[in-house]
């Protein structure tokens, strides 16, 4: 069966439209592929990750209260 | 070789860039700890009020308040521009030398060296012009003597070099990662404390009433105020806009549990060992492949031209609305007088200060800005993922050396299988990061959303990586038996 000849230009600026549309399609098949985490196993990264972060949070903090009489010094 | 190349630039100044020793032997796990947490803590103790600063109240504001949180700046600080020129010159030179812009052969060490003194320099640089771009605007106040001048210059140039080597150390082994991933995250995990439950009292009106920085805090002090009723403290504690308020907060956390929910999503590819039989396991290729980089890259696109824009409008135009330049590309407002908002078409790429000011004044911004963010983002990510140690082909070779390949693959073909699905891992996630930052964004969190989404992927990965060391090392770490932690994180 013969394919049917289009003009390159119309293609070139079919291309140029259907790039944000494959775009998303491919993106939305790979979230489909995507594994899941489970409830437990997404309450121990946010736990380990909250931890973290508050606790570097919170000694960065006590730094930056020595600041507070510092200012008060020089300005 | 024949030829210019801009490496060689750095040559002269090789021996007057101080630089850190590679470590002779493999530091300890303990040792990389303190290391980076004493760098990173350097770093935030850098952020000591500038001197030489004008006493009088300048007219000219921050005009990039909301590109600070991204970068770790503290406005009028000596980390006033953060880490910008570190991580700018480190993407920029990278990307470049990746996209044979500037020619290095990685193979040599000798070619090595010269290309990580250029990124140094470059960084430097950025610190030296910015310094003076600041200078000049009046920021710092205007009809500055030479000796004010002299001592800015000093001070955030030798800031500048004192960050460039705090990233350094940790960059060469004494810590964990980049040192530029470690410094941001801290001082974004010290950002939102402080947002949070900072006890800073500040003066918010003419009678000298004062405010907690911290939101939480605030909400338990407007209930005891004595000038605001029960009713009109909580209020306030939830729609102040003057300082950090609970919706705020609200929103920032909400984008980290998000983050790190993205952060779990992944594709399993089945491999087996080509050495055993019945040794079969499986591949993550995560969705966030390439983690924070692209919006990091967006950012650094966004701060570059909002910085020339200051430099045409302030340096130039004196800020003058009558004046050609301003026409074209818009002047800055005083707001609050604490910021500098640009006026159209500037303000096209500027986020919205609240979601109702944005819509009512900027609705084009919501278009523009996120068009501006996404396609940065995915053309970084499609580039970086090739480039990175981490594209299909290196993990081809990478299988090889350890023995694995694909299910239902030859080991020859597994680069290919792996192409398809690493680029479209890598962009889509870069999509997805900046969908969740620039609509945090638009919630009028003045760059707070973006340094959250840079900040939980990086203490992410920065997670990951202590607890492989850990693994490695034995759990021989006196830091865990005294801290009570178990074998694994």
């Amino acid at each position: 069966m013969a394919k049917p000849v289009e003009k390159s230009e119309n293609n070139q600026i079919d291309k140029l439209a259907e790039a944000p549309l494959e775009f998303v399609k491919e993106g939305s098949q790979f979230l489909n592929k995507c594994k899941k985490p489970d409830t437990k196993e997404y309450v121990k990264i946010v736990r380990a990750v909250g931890i973290g972060f508050v606790s570097v949070g919170v000694i960065g903090y006590a730094i930056k209260l020595i600041h507070i009489p510092i200012r008060y010094l020089i300005v | 070789m024949a030829g210019f190349r801009l490496i060689d630039v750095v040559k002269p100044f090789l021996p007057l860039l101080p630089e850190v020793e590679i470590p002779y032997e493999k530091v300890p796990f303990d040792d990389k700890i303190v290391y980076t947490i004493i760098a990173a803590l350097i770093y935030i103790f850098g952020q000591v009020p500038l001197a030489g600063v004008s006493k009088d109240e300048s007219t000219v504001k921050d005009p990039i308040y909301f590109l600070r949180g991204v970068f770790a700046a503290e406005p009028k600080t000596l980390m006033e521009f953060g880490i910008f020129p570190l991580i700018c010159s480190g993407l920029i030179m990278q990307l470049s030398a990746a996209l044979r812009l500037i020619k290095v052969n990685f193979k040599l060490q000798h070619d090595r060296e010269l290309f990580q003194s250029l990124t140094k320099m470059f960084a430097l640089l950025q610190y030296f012009v910015l310094t003076n771009i600041f200078i000049v605007s009046g920021y710092y106040g205007e009809n500055l003597t030479i000796v004010q001048i002299g001592l800015l210059n000093v001070q955030l140039v030798g800031a500048g070099l004192v960050a460039i080597l705090l990233s350094e150390i940790i960059d060469k082994g004494f810590g964990f990662a980049s040192g530029n991933m470690t410094i941001e995250t801290v001082v974004i995990a010290t950002n939102l404390v402080s947002d949070t439950l900072g006890i800073a009292q500040i003066k918010v009106d003419e009678e000298g009433n004062t405010e907690a920085r911290g939101s939480l805090i605030n909400l338990f002090q407007g209930l005891r105020s004595s000038n605001k009723t029960f009713l009109g403290g909580i209020i306030s504690s939830f729609n102040r806009d003057y300082l950090p308020n609970l919706n705020t907060t609200f929103v920032v956390l909400a984008i980290g549990a998000a983050i790190c929910y993205l952060q779990c999503l992944r594709v399993e590819l089945p491999i087996r060992s080509t050495k055993a039989r019945g040794l079969n396991n499986v591949y993550p290729i995560r969705l966030l492949h390439t983690g924070a980089l692209p919006v990091v890259f967006g950012y650094v696109l966004l701060t570059i031209i909002h910085l020339i824009a200051f430099v045409l409008i302030q340096c130039i135009a004196r800020n003058d609305p009558s004046s050609i330049i301003c026409k074209i590309f818009g002047h800055y407002e005083s707001v609050n007088n604490l910021l500098y908002a640009p006026t159209f078409p500037l303000s096209l790429l500027t986020p919205p200060r609240s979601f109702a000011n944005g819509l009512l004044s900027q609705p084009l911004t919501f278009v523009v800005f996120s068009a501006f963010m996404l396609f940065n983002a995915i053309w970084f990510a499609s580039k970086w993922q090739a480039i990175s140690g981490s594209s299909a082909r290196d993990l081809a070779v990478q299988f090889k050396e350890q023995g694995i390949t694909l299910v239902g693959h030859r080991e020859q073909s597994v680069a290919r299988e792996l192409g398809k699905v690493v680029p479209v891992a890598s962009t889509t996630g870069a999509a997805i990061l900046t969908v969740a930052s620039v609509g945090g964004e638009f919630l009028g969190l003045k760059g707070k959303a973006a340094a959250m989404v840079i900040g939980v992927t990086s203490a992410f990965s920065l997670l990951e990586i202590i607890s492989v060391d850990y693994q490695q090392s034995g759990g021989q770490s006196a830091l865990a038996q005294v801290l009570g932690a178990p074998g694994r994180f």
